[in-house]
């Protein structure tokens, strides 16, 4: 069995942020993977260490983001494989499933797991782009996976109530929450081994792709960004639990006019 | 006349009140640009919602009536979708953000050809696309976006518009559906107790976060629920430890809820979970510690400790309710 897990280097959403002029800045020296993506790859650890098979990464990025993979690599991924792209600024969801549909027309894998969002973008698209060009059956924000009879992946997917269980034929896809594990950290051994692990480099035009032929599929644009406009802070109550729950039933009914 | 297409979620044989508010902002949206507003549904009885979108202002109503429909499953929905919206060609797709649209946009966009904008907090059509803003960073930041594309899929954030009526008299199309033969098998449908009122459709939300340690606390939180006729959310860090379901979870990776009246209860206010609640007109937070960041976008904070305050508030509900 194999899996191949799509992972992305995100910036960290706690490295301090600076918009000037519409323009966004971070410390780019504070990347991580994903958060989904690191479920992703924990899940699939988990059932090729019950099932045996293997997991394998791609990401598509610039030279830093070899650490990322290397990370999944610590963790237990057995090959990485690196689309060198060195500049990404303006590529959407749309664009990034362009070049991993050209990867895995060439890398057939059983699972292709990706995270059900990048947590920088919130996007949550391109799992579904892939799938739709692959035209493999999938299903997004899973919860839990396991494998049934070698060659089903049955996904338990939060929905809007309750949760459904689905069944998808080898190959398939699917999109990962983060709520369906805890990620391992890796051990200093599994730091170690990652080193000796092998990353494959490739660039756009050895999968027959150009930077400009994939501009051109780019649809939208960010133009600019602002701060979220802050809620003002109301009132903060303080006293006994009497005291607080008088007052607060008071403001409720009185001011706020919601009971 | 070229059409803003909205897809309708229903839910328990009513129209989300999350697709009502996107229908109600699509009507506004399709005066000013000359377009058409059109509806679609997809349930084993889609006639049944004709009368509240044409109270709505949907003039065109494609009804996509099918057994399949009961139950989630993306194949089909995307397929239902790619026919109608083939078939009604138009310049813009709209729907709420729910876990069910989710899970079909950016299969629908890749196989339309078309440009997505999803999660977004506000939009406008303009004469040559859709300008949109979509909450980024774990919402601490608005980005501005443009699609240009013959189509654009926009996917809209619960509690971004209110849903106003605006009756019309609708033409409808029944569209003639055969699912392909799919590949995806439906096993099961598991729900839990936390699933009987719809979270992001509530009016009132008692969250619960790792203030609450215990079955006792839990119950604590139910029995407020209970008095307010509210609906049950949670932190992430009580999903993680199993004390309350997935199902109930608000935040970046869980549900975006923008009720009348929010109580936070033993809640941190990490930006991971204020991104999916922050859109609610009042907020209560409960929590021992007067620095936690919830007190800073709380209406009313209660400084204290939640075991001594919820039996008295709930008791206090309770009496007012009755009184
Ligand atoms: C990619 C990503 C996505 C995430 N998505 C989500 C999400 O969707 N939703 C979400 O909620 N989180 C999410 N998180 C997790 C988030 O970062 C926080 O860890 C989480 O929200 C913390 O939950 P909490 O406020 O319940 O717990 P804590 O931060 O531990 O806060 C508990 C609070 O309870 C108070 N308290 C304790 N005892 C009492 C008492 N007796 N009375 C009153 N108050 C008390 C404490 O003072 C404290 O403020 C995500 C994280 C990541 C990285
Ligand atoms: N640059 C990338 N390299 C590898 N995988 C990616 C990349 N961008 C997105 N993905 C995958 O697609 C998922 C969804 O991304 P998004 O549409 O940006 O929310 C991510 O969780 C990753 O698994």
């Amino acid at each position: 069995m194999k899996f191949i897990v799509c992972i992305k280097q995100v910036p960290d959403v706690y490295a301090p942020l600076q918009i000037k002029n519409g323009e966004l800045s971070m410390d780019t020296d504070r990347m991580v993977l994903n958060a989904y993506d690191a479920s992703a790859v924990e899940e699939a650890l988990v059932l090729t260490e019950q099932h045996g098979g293997e997991v394998e990464v791609v990401l598509i990025g610039p030279d830093k983001a070899k650490e990322t993979i290397r990370k999944a690599l610590a963790m237990g991924a057995s090959r990485g494989h690196h689309i060198h792209v060195e500049d990404s600024t303006g590529l959407d969801s749309a664009a990034f499933a362009e070049i991993l549909t050209a990867f895995f027309e060439k890398n057939s894998c059983d699972v292709i797991a990706t995270g059900k969002q990048s947590q920088d973008t919130d996007s949550g698209l391109a799992g579904g782009m892939l799938a739709a060009h692959l035209s493999l059956p999938y299903a997004a924000n899973a919860v839990g996976l396991h494998i049934d009879g070698g060659n089903t992946l049955v996904v338990k997917r939060q929905g809007d109530t309750g949760q459904e269980m689905i069944a998808l034929p080898f190959p398939c896809l699917v999109t990962c929450s983060n709520d369906m594990n805890n990620p391992r950290i890796p051990s200093l051994k599994g730091i170690m081994a990652s080193k000796k692990k092998p990353v494959e480099s490739l660039t756009l035009e050895d999968l027959g792709l150009t930077l400009d032929g994939v501009r051109e599929s780019v649809k939208t644009t960010t133009l600019s960004y602002r701060e979220m406009p802050a809620r003002e802070a109301g009132k903060k109550l303080e006293g006994d639990a009497e005291e607080l729950v008088s007052n607060l039933l008071n403001l409720l009914q009185n001011e706020a006019k919601v009971l | 006349m070229s059409s803003i297409l909205v897809y309708i979620s229903t839910n328990g044989g009513k129209v989300k009140r999350s697709s009502l508010e996107v229908l109600s902002h699509c009507r506004e949206q399709a005066g000013k640009n000359g377009l058409e507003l059109a509806a679609v549904v997809l349930d084993p009885r889609a006639e049944d919602y004709i009368d509240t979108l044409q109270s709505y202002g949907a003039k065109t109503i494609y009804t996509v009536s099918n057994p399949i429909f009961i139950n989630h499953l993306n194949a089909p929905v995307s397929q239902a979708l790619e026919q109608v919206i083939a078939q009604s060609k138009p310049r813009v797709f709209a729907c709420a953000s729910t876990e069910g649209t989710k899970d079909v946009l950016g299969a629908l966009a890749a196989r339309t050809g078309g440009a997505a904008l999803p999660d977004v907090a506000a939009f406008d059509v303009t004469a040559d696309g859709v300008s949109a803003l979509r909450p980024v960073m774990a919402a601490k930041i608005l980005s501005q976006n443009d699609a240009r594309a013959d189509l654009i899929l926009v996917s809209v954030r619960s509690g971004s518009y209110d849903a106003s009526p605006s009756p019309v008299v609708a033409g409808v199309v029944p569209v003639d559906f055969v699912p392909a033969d799919i590949s995806q098998v439906l096993r099961d449908v598991l729900s839990s107790a936390g699933d009987k009122i719809d979270l992001s459709e509530a009016n009132v939300v008692v969250a619960a976060g790792r203030g609450i340690k215990d079955e006792e606390g839990k119950q604590l939180v139910e029995e407020l629920a209970d008095a307010l006729g509210a609906a049950i959310g949670a932190s992430r860090a009580v999903v993680e430890n199993g004390l309350f379901p997935a199902t109930t979870q608000i935040g970046q990776t869980g549900k975006v809820v923008s009720p009348e009246l929010y109580f936070a209860v033993g809640i941190s206010g990490a930006v991971q979970h204020t991104a999916g609640m922050s859109n609610s007109k009042v907020i209560v937070a409960i929590n021992k510690d007067g620095d936690a960041p919830i007190f800073q976008m709380a209406s009313y904070g209660l400084v204290g400790d939640l075991y001594k305050i919820l039996p008295l508030l709930t008791a206090e509900i309770r009496a007012l309710k009755s009184a």
